[in-house]
């Protein structure tokens, strides 16, 4: 099923979105399969292995669109594209790390997902909105899941304590990174699209902010007078493909089985 | 960290039992049990092991160590001894399906 963008919205641009984003689940959503077996509580695991599936799943949902805009196919997409092609964040690339990273990436990842997708909700473009409201129901549970992690492990213990700081300083700059502006970004905002990325990162600092302080967790923001400052240096460059060595592990991780037998079924 | 209080130590948090209800106004049926910090954690662990793939309309959980229990070693607490038949409602046709010795 082709579809026809609206007049004025630049495809190529809304194209570059479509695939931003389903990047960005694709990846993480392999970050967070990377925990089956692993995790240090059966539940846990078990939870994970769920959101992996959702993430996944939320990709397949974005590179279907993209694919109806005449792009390539979701399973290209995934297996068969070039790892320095993808255009996700760097943060959803990262490896796993501690439990407590990887709780906290979930976490700061859930929140932005939860803002965009509000967002799109009311996009110009109806394939978009209508699946972001569909996304939107599956990602409350998410975001009360590793929020009630984050809350918890930030003041647990001195041990859990110690660990999730140490994340957060981490996982921070590198979450701005999310919001790193698209080429042709503007076009979209003006097509009423969606409301663009600086936008979207004010949205989410105002919610992480205060869960973050209430789990005990320094963070380098600033707000005086309403007036929101971040004393961090983004970590951007994924969304112009400019990717790590780390995304081309996993991307080869992703990709083997395919590769054994491209275009194969069972 | 709280460990299952009766006889082995546990690495995982405490356990929680889980009822589960798949039609409102039906009874809540013990499905299993979670490991969790806290009831609210156990919700959301029992909704993920048990509620992801049935269909679910209410979910409880209970802290395992709460629920008071019978011995199985405790012979004498259900014994029938004396003959009671006269107390089954065998009479009435009543649906029981189970024998009388809770076989």
């Amino acid at each position: 099923m082709a579809l026809e963008v609206p007049a004025g919205i630049p495809k190529e641009a809304l194209q570059r979105l479509l695939v931003a984003l389903a990047d960005d689940e694709l990846i993480l959503g392999h970050r967070d399969s990377e925990w089956t077996g692993h995790a240090p509580i059966l539940e846990e695991d078990i939870a994970f292995s769920n959101i992996a599936q959702d993430e996944i799943g939320h990709a397949l949902v974005w590179y279907t669109i993209n694919e109806q805009l005449g792009g390539k196919s979701p399973d290209w997409m995934g297996f068969e594209r070039d790892w320095k092609q993808f255009t996700c964040c760097h943060f959803t690339a990262f490896p796993k790390g501690d439990f407590g990273y990887t709780v906290l990436r979930q976490y700061l990842f859930d929140v932005a997902e939860q803002v965009r997708l509000k967002n799109l909700a009311s996009s110009s473009f109806t394939p978009m909105k209508e699946a972001a409201e569909k996304i939107l129901l599956e990602e409350g549970y998410h975001l009360m899941h590793s929020q009630s992690l984050v809350e918890r492990l930030g003041n647990a213990t001195e041990e859990s304590h110690k660990r999730m700081q140490a994340a957060a300083e981490i996982a921070f700059p590198q979450a701005l990174g999310m919001f790193e502006v698209l080429t042709g970004e503007e076009d979209l905002v003006n097509a009423g699209a969606f409301s663009g990325n600086t936008v979207l990162k004010t949205e989410w600092v105002e919610i992480v902010a205060p869960v973050l302080a209430s789990a005990s967790l320094r963070i380098p923001v600033e707000k005086e007078n309403g007036e929101i400052t971040l004393n961090a240096k983004p970590d951007e460059g994924g969304r112009k493909g400019w990717q790590k060595e780390h995304l081309k592990r996993l991307v080869h991780d992703m990709q083997t089985v395919y590769k054994m037998s491209p275009g194969g079924s069972w | 960290m709280t460990t299952n209080s009766d006889t082995h130590l546990d690495t995982q948090w405490e356990t929680y039992e889980v009822f589960h209800q798949t039609k409102r106004g039906d009874p809540h049926i013990h499905v299993g049990a979670v490991h969790a910090p806290d009831p609210q954690m156990a919700l959301q662990m029992a909704r993920d092991q048990f509620a992801r793939r049935l269909k679910c309309t209410s979910i409880w959980v209970i802290r395992t160590a709460d629920v008071a229990r019978t011995d199985y070693q405790d012979e004498t607490f259900f014994a029938r001894v004396i003959d009671k038949s006269y107390r089954d409602p065998k009479a009435f046709g009543a649906p029981i399906k189970e024998s009388a010795d809770g076989a």
